[in-house]
């Protein structure tokens, strides 16, 4: 037991120091992108000089960056000053708000972040959570069925169908969908029934929980959902077919069947409990993308979520919205993991020291 | 004067390089690449693989050869269907999409291989260290590789890509390249952990040889086969990485790729207004390449990872 407890304060003090270490890496990538300041004003040379100082003192980018470092964009011209207070400084600032919750206001829609998130958040949660949770159901399934036969016509289709669409762009498939299901295709008018952007129907105004909304945004998500569910499927059932597989050739599987055990019980007793650690993790993963978003598909539908908004937010420098989004992205896949670890060692006794 | 004949001789030999141990490896590093090649085209899944890729490469290299139309000409009507004279249909600008299908196979190939090149060099370097040395340097280095996969990784992508210069290609391949080296390095230190405890190493480290030496003579030559296969597997994922960034409209739109052909198709709602043959052929020709290289790279570390082939 305390081989345990030591393992898993091994992983918690990793943990800790990758979340600290997103957050150093995406304040220094993300300042090093462009000039939000002037991004905002308008191109022209001769545009109001004060303007630009106006905007940076309202962002707080008139402080330098770091202590002794004055700006890092662009890349190839860092400026270093180290005038003035050492923590009066960007990084310090941002490190303070991040803990703190006071996220700041975005550059652009100037509303807080912390609604901006919380609204995205939702639909994102709507669209991942219920494609996830059906596909990694039916990926299991499918992919116990064909390890089962493996070798046999229904491995062999669902092992091409899946390596198919598992190195598939997804926004490729997010487009051919939309192309299948436009205005009119096949001599039928989908368009009602599948609409391909959006949450739902904007024209309805703010959401609100009542029957229109709620069968506009079903619709709404129909496409989307699939297109996800398309995507996660084939990585899940191939990983769960070759984790069996791999499980069905140990000596001791050979030995089960030798004394006669009924297939399904090799399955449920032997194949199973062992085939299933790595599954874990990769569920895991996939419910963190709940909070970092799955951008391909959001942009490709114009469904505004988490990743709509982060894409969104780095074609506008949007500073203050996106490095809080793209932490708590980093910060979700460092749990994930972090609690998919937790629950390996507790399944699993042969895992001790790793 | 035999002797002296027999020194000279020997002297021009190993002046040429021409030793027999050298020989010996030469013709044995031939025969090992022959039962490998021999291996991957009986092996189902590489076989295909290597077909499509074939297919593509050939097709690549052989563009300015074949009698078809100037990928860059906008004279032709403009948004046609499917016809003999354009298989593939002509665009908002009055090109050639099947043209343009064609050329655009050699950006994508050559951002997929380029970076995935970089992506190979980066990891196995940072995978040798972080095996070989171990302590406080493995566990910094596993955190900033930890760090690299927690991040989101599109975003990650178009932001180190903007930051080494929006639009341009050698930006774009050292970005993808910077994005996708965690995997080889994890590959890499495993490898690197078992092969440090083999007798060889033992006697090299007791024959008084250095850390660099042992890591370039000894564990390097049983980490490459490993590297090579992940490295067919990063390409697919590399070029994954361009069309994506090239849809979002973050690459050069004026350097052809199939992504780029995606995004013109896309920001001119070809979905909307039925022209299938242009959102469907350059997204099928992504599909069989990624399936092709990634075909490969299983077919390959099934033969070459030692932990696969006791199986």
């Amino acid at each position: 037991m305390s081989e345990i407890r030591r393992v898993m304060l091994r992983r918690s003090r990793n943990a800790v120091i990758t979340i600290f270490g997103i957050m150093v890496l995406n304040f220094i990538i993300i300042r090093g992108m462009g000039d939000p300041a002037l991004l905002l004003t308008p191109k022209d040379p001769k545009a109001d000089q004060d303007l630009v100082e106006a905007n940076k003192i309202r962002f707080g980018l008139d402080k330098p960056v770091f202590t002794c470092v004055k700006s890092i964009y662009p890349v190839t011209n860092i400026s270093f000053d180290c005038a003035g207070d050492p923590f009066d400084n960007q990084f310090f600032i941002y490190l303070r708000n991040t803990v703190t919750g006071d996220w700041g206001t975005s550059y652009v829609t100037r509303e807080p972040v912390i609604s901006i998130v919380a609204r995205d958040m939702g639909w994102t949660l709507v669209l991942v959570g219920t494609s996830t949770i059906f596909t990694i159901m039916l990926g299991m399934v499918i992919g116990a069925f064909s390890a089962q036969r493996r070798g046999r016509a229904f491995d062999v289709v669902s092992t091409g169908f899946g390596l198919f669409f598992y190195g598939m762009p997804i926004f490729w498939l997010g487009l051919v969908l939309q192309l299948l299901f436009s205005r009119q295709q096949f001599g039928l008018n989908w368009w009602p029934v599948f609409p391909h952007s959006q949450e739902y129907d904007h024209d309805l105004g703010t959401f609100a929980w009542q029957a229109d909304f709620v069968l506009s945004a079903l619709q709404h998500l129909l496409l989307p959902a699939l297109t996800l569910a398309l995507g996660t499927f084939a990585g899940i059932s191939l990983v769960m077919r070759n984790s069996l597989v791999d499980v069905m050739t140990e000596d001791y599987v050979v030995t089960a069947r030798a004394k006669g055990l009924a297939e399904r019980m090799i399955l449920r007793r032997h194949v199973l409990p062992n085939g299933l650690p790595p599954m874990v993790t990769l569920i895991a993963l996939d419910m963190a993308f709940i909070f970092g978003g799955a951008y391909q598909v959001e942009v490709v539908f114009s469904y505004e979520g988490i990743g709509f908004r982060t894409i969104n937010s780095i074609f506008n420098l949007d500073f203050p919205l996106l490095q809080f989004i793209i932490v708590i992205g980093g910060v979700a896949v460092v749990l994930a993991n972090f609690f998919a670890d937790l629950i390996l060692v507790k399944i699993d006794p042969r895992i001790k020291i790793a | 004067m035999a002797t002296s004949l027999y020194s000279a001789s020997y002297w021009l030999r190993r002046r040429l390089g021409l030793t027999e141990v050298r020989r010996e490896k030469a013709h044995l590093a031939v025969r090992r690449f022959g039962e490998i090649l021999w291996a991957v085209m009986k092996h189902r899944m590489g076989g295909i693989g290597v077909g499509i890729l074939v297919f593509f490469i050939g097709i690549t290299l052989a563009a300015p050869l074949l009698p078809i139309a100037d990928p860059e000409y906008g004279g032709y009507p403009q948004l046609e269907g499917p016809s003999w004279e354009h298989p593939f249909g002509t665009d908002h600008a009055g090109k050639d999409i099947f043209a343009r299908v064609i050329w655009g196979s050699q950006v994508s190939l050559a951002v997929g291989l380029l970076a995935s090149v970089i992506a190979a060099v980066l990891g196995t370097l940072v995978g040798l260290a972080s095996g070989y040395w171990g302590g406080w340097k493995d566990e910094s280095i596993m955190r900033i590789n930890d760090i690299f996969l927690s991040l989101p990784w599109l975003a990650l992508l178009i932001i180190i890509a903007a930051v080494l210069g929006r639009l341009k290609l050698e930006a774009i391949i050292i970005a993808i390249g910077l994005t996708s080296w965690n995997f080889t390095a994890r590959v890499v230190r495993a490898q690197v952990l078992s092969v440090k405890e083999r007798v060889f190493v033992e006697r090299a480290k007791a024959a008084g040889a250095g850390s660099w030496s042992i890591l370039r003579r000894h564990i390097f030559p049983n980490v490459f086969p490993l590297v090579f296969a992940n490295t067919i597997l990063t390409v697919a994922i590399a070029i994954l990485s361009e069309s994506s960034l090239a849809y979002l409209g973050q690459v050069d739109p004026t350097v052809l790729s199939w992504g780029v052909i995606l995004h013109e198709a896309d920001s001119n709602s070809a979905f909307l207004t039925g022209h299938w043959a242009w959102i469907v052929m350059p997204g099928l020709a992504l599909v069989f390449v990624i399936l092709g290289f990634s075909l490969l790279g299983y077919a390959l570390d099934e033969i070459l990872n030692p932990r696969l082939r006791e199986r």
